[in-house]
């Protein structure tokens, strides 16, 4: 990734700046047992005493493994195709990274129409995982994404263990490949895609095969199709992944204006967009009392105020997906209104934002990766 | 393909439950083709959280005015009916590849069902401009959903069928095609998919004989142009412009595709709404 203008070193977590989970000191992570309400930064709305400039808060999100994160915006996976699409109405190098659509070993050609819908507060889609092939996207996509500031994560599914190894394998290595992540819940494969998501014993299996394929950077979104999401966040977390993203969309349905049957080809699609924000917070609010890797936050994120409430139940970043279709430009606005939010409340890092929702007692959630250790 | 802001200058309702809307937005009226649509947000943030694409119904370079055409389906093209004259809204365009008329043709057959009208408008006032001769043969139900011809070109012959035929040829538009097809030199068809399909069928298999095939090969027109470029399109005695639901209408989401006959599905809002009728598989394919 040193074509991305970079300097290597500067995106490797030196190994002596790990910090122990909880009960570490000074900032920018404060893992402050019970944090008596007075060292609360959040907290703080006065103007500080010295006055911080929006441009000098620090966003970078260090996932561990050398993937460091320009800002805590992201783009969710399928809502920004291969990070071309919309061209100059949204200036990619501003976005703290993209998820691209959803990447398999052979070329996919994805679910009949009608593929999408809009749904009270919400869309549904079922695409179906329409993709050229982990080739093809290699081929067509990598050498402009190594260009970029912002680092790309390619969402790879799959319908079988061999499957993801052997996609993750092609990615490795390929510059302008930032990292992986694992889409082990799309609903709309039906030949697996949801198993693996919902078991915890498949979920970890996959993660740890992958994990042995690749030194990339591993994500892995979480679906919320699940009773509990605990085990399975446990299960991935223990098998070597880096980070969790949640959540993936929720299973639904929606009819045809006659009535007479579901209206997507698929019968079956994904819920995205406002309406699954609460599920969202939930899911979050558990995972990360759970696992102590960083967790990434997606689910109907629209304006700042749905950024700090995930930041306030503890994830590290969030994922923006559905509001791009009503204005591609919002990614980019959130990046700017949370660094002013941070400036006014006199915050250096907007870390001091992670968690502060969450049960005392339990210490700060991971706002940093676990370095590498093989 | 730009962020434009658009301010409503009129607004009526030109059929029942249809809108006439003009809109004054000079990045979009300037470059704009026939053809090529729009994506248009709404207002009501409290539930709809997607964009509504309409086709660029007509767009006027010298003033800066673009309209669209709308039926009130839903809860959006109802919102968009409640603006007033000066109220401003918020348009990603031109999207998506516009109709491509071979520069031999003189006869220009536009064919429209129902609110198809809004996909091939603009190619009307492209063509006479151009000097070219048009027919619009124009579908409905009923003579009360019959677009008014006074908002067509004086230029524009005008043949209306009625499916209960109290206007015009009692029976479907595309029945009509067989009268003007020797005419024709191209055919621009937007409507329902039954309709297109219809329309493909009668063309399939003919296409040496009809239209622009039949004024001769030009210099170099042996060399086959891969399908769905422009080039290709050029040459394809019809052209049809599809509808799908639609996402982003960048091509990000993939949400809107057509199965295309070469076996991959194609999106409406990038490589369509216009292609050509031998690029869509009509039976589906999936």
């Amino acid at each position: 990734m040193t074509a991305t203008g970079r300097p290597a070193a500067a995106r490797r977590t030196p190994a002596a700046a790990e910090r122990p989970r909880s009960g570490g000191s000074g900032p920018p992570v404060q893992g402050l047992s019970g944090r008596p309400a007075a060292l609360r930064p959040v907290a703080r709305d006065t103007p500080a005493t010295v006055e911080i400039a929006p441009s000098q808060v620090d966003l970078s999100v260090d996932l561990g493994r050398g993937l460091v994160l320009p800002n805590p915006i992201l783009v969710a996976s399928g809502t920004f195709g291969y990070g071309i699409e919309y061209g100059d109405v949204v200036d990619v190098n501003r976005l703290g990274g993209i998820c691209c659509k959803g990447t398999t070993l052979r070329a996919r050609i994805g679910n009949p129409p009608p593929r999408v819908t809009e749904t009270p507060g919400g869309m549904l889609n079922s695409i179906g995982l329409q993709n050229p092939g982990v080739d093809a996207v290699i081929e067509k996509y990598a050498r402009t994404w190594a260009t970029w500031r912002a680092p790309v994560l390619v969402n790879v599914a799959g319908e079988s263990v061999r499957d993801y190894v052997e996609v993750a394998r092609r990615l490795d290595g390929v510059p302008g490949v930032a990292g992986i992540e694992l889409n082990i819940s799309c609903p709309n494969v039906g030949a697996g895609g949801l198993q693996f998501a919902i078991d915890a014993g498949a979920a970890g299996e996959v993660t740890a095969a992958v994990r042995r394929a690749t030194d990339l950077p591993l994500l892995v979104k979480l679906s919320p199709n699940v009773a509990d999401i605990r085990p399975i966040a446990r299960a991935i977390a223990d098998a070597g992944a880096d980070a969790l993203t949640a959540i993936n969309t929720l299973s639904g349905i929606a009819l045809s204006p006659r009535r007479d049957r579901p209206l997507l080809g698929n019968i079956y699609g994904g819920l995205s967009g406002p309406a699954v924000k609460p599920v969202a917070l939930r899911i979050v609010y558990e995972a990360v009392q759970t696992v102590k890797i960083p967790v990434i936050a997606i689910g109907g994120v629209t304006e700042l105020s749905d950024v700090l409430d995930f930041l306030a139940v503890g994830a590290v970043a969030v994922q923006v997906g559905t509001a791009i279709f009503a204005d591609p430009t919002v990614p980019i606005r959130l990046v700017d209104e949370l660094a002013v939010v941070c400036a006014r409340r006199g915050m250096t890092s907007y870390r001091d934002l992670i968690g502060t929702a969450l049960p005392p007692g339990k210490g700060r959630p991971s706002a940093k990766g676990v370095e590498y250790r093989p | 393909m730009r962020l434009a802001a658009a301010e409503l200058v009129d607004s009526r309702e030109i059929l029942p439950g249809q809108w006439l809307q003009s809109y004054h937005a000079p990045d979009l009226a300037i470059g704009s083709r026939a053809g090529q649509f729009v994506h248009a947000r709404t207002g009501d943030f409290s539930g709809l959280v997607l964009r509504r694409p309409f086709s660029l119904n007509t767009a006027d370079p010298s003033t800066g005015i673009i309209t669209i055409h709308f039926r009130v389906v839903g809860r959006g093209t109802e919102w968009f009916t409640h603006l007033r004259p000066g109220d401003a809204i918020d348009l990603l365009g031109p999207l998506g590849r516009p109709f491509e008329v071979d520069s031999r043709s003189q006869h220009i057959l536009l064919i429209a069902g129902g609110l198809g009208i809004a996909g091939v408008r603009m190619l009307a006032d492209e063509a006479i401009r151009a000097g070219r001769q048009v027919t619009l043969l124009f579908g409905a139900a009923s003579a009360r959903d019959v677009y008014p011809s006074s908002l067509l070109p004086d230029e524009v012959e005008y043949v209306v069928a009625t499916d209960d035929g109290t206007l015009g040829h009692h029976g479907f538009v595309t029945e009509l095609v067989t009268d003007y097809e020797g005419w024709a030199d191209q055919a621009f068809a937007c409507g329902p998919t039954p309709m297109l399909a219809v329309l493909a069928q009668l063309v399939a298999g003919r296409r040496d004989r009809l239209g622009v095939a039949k004024l001769g090969r030009r210099r170099g027109g042996g060399r086959t142009a891969p399908a769905g470029s422009p080039a290709a399109r050029r040459k394809a005695f019809l052209q049809v412009s599809m509808e799908q639901n639609m996402g982003c209408a960048v091509g990000a989401c993939l949400g809107c595709v057509v199965m295309t006959t070469s076996g991959t599905p194609q999106r409406v809002c990038r490589e369509g709404p216009v292609f050509a009728y031998d690029e869509i598989a009509w039976q589906g394919g999936w």
